[in-house]
């Protein structure tokens, strides 16, 4: 009965933490991140398990886990309400080559990190250039060009 | 930056090239920010000891005519261990008597005790150990006691002369 709680309940914490995190936060991994990344994960480890290294432990702790998973994403299916509640929504952070300084600002981004996926993605050189730049859901910039006039 | 105007944009929401629901967007950024305040605090107990082994949970007793002295950690977590002093004072080179009860040995595995007594026995829930005392008339008794349970667990320490001191002690999961 354990397992089962444990894996539930590191979930829904991990769920809520990354939430807190917000979106940006995992999403370009630098090696900080990689490593903090694994640092989580030895940390969760522990507290899935516990000291109960037998196999049928750690099958139960994975079963929830997607059991989990899967069953977020069939009510992600059937319910809007639920989907933007997990996954959240995009929001446009620049408009016709003009930032977006609230947005910008709660997003915790700067002009630097709009510029670099600017460029590495369309090779965008100035902010003019830019028509749309839109935070994704997954925390990813993605930009939308200016058509040459 | 507070521009009214630029404000008031930054809450319209766009319908192209993606759907915004700006509403939605600063409630989440709302959560965002007041969850980190919740993680500061969270840190911040954590450093007083919320969690055991800090100021909160380092606690020491004493019975009212000074001859029966415990400390302990009012906050365990599961899994790790804590030691609990047991400090007696009595007469010179005498055996003293100490009764340890409550529910706590339910909560707790007690992992090492030392010195080793001279002698033990169950008393109800808990134990009684006779412990050797010094020239001076005092005796120390070092338990390692390894949290396995959750909840509140209560403790209560006595001497046969009626001293006692009795605490609770809080294991988190």
């Amino acid at each position: 009965m354990d397992s089962v709680l444990r894996a539930a309940v590191m979930y829904a914490a991990l769920m809520v933490l990354f939430k807190i995190a917000g979106r940006r936060s995992l999403a370009e991994l630098t090696t900080f991140d990689f490593v903090l990344l694994m640092i989580i994960g030895e940390a969760t480890q522990q507290a899935l398990l516990g000291d109960d290294f037998s196999m049928t432990n750690a099958l139960m702790v994975i079963v929830t886990l997607i059991a989990i998973d899967v069953g977020f994403s069939l009510l992600k299916l059937r319910s809007q309400w639920v989907s933007r509640l997990i996954d959240g929504g995009p929001t446009i952070i620049v408009e016709d080559g003009r930032i977006l300084r609230g947005r910008m600002r709660h997003a915790r981004l700067v002009e630097a990190d709009i510029m670099e996926a600017a460029r590495s993605s369309q090779g965008i050189e100035t902010l003019e250039q830019i028509k749309f730049a839109i935070i994704e859901r997954n925390g990813k910039i993605s930009v939308i060009a200016k058509e040459p006039s | 930056m507070s521009d009214p105007y630029e404000q008031q944009d930054d809450h319209r929401s766009r319908q192209f090239p993606v759907r915004e629901d700006m509403a939605f967007q600063h409630k989440v950024w709302r959560f965002e920010r007041v969850g980190w305040y919740v993680l500061v605090l969270l840190v911040v107990l954590a450093l007083l000891g919320l969690f055991s082994r800090g100021p909160l949970s380092n606690r020491e007793l004493h019975s009212d005519d000074g001859s029966l002295g415990v400390e302990y950690q009012a906050f365990h977590r599961n899994g790790s261990s804590n030691a609990l002093v047991i400090r007696l004072k009595g007469q010179p080179n005498a055996v003293l008597e100490v009764e340890l009860g409550g529910d706590w040995l339910e909560g707790f595995e007690v992992q090492a005790l030392q010195p080793a007594p001279m002698r033990s026995a169950g008393a109800g829930q808990g134990m009684t150990l006779w412990v050797q005392a010094d020239e001076r008339g005092q005796a120390s008794l070092h338990l390692s006691l390894l949290g396995d349970g959750f909840g509140t667990y209560h403790c209560r320490i006595a001497t046969p002369r009626g001293a006692s001191v009795s605490f609770n002690q809080f294991i988190f999961p």
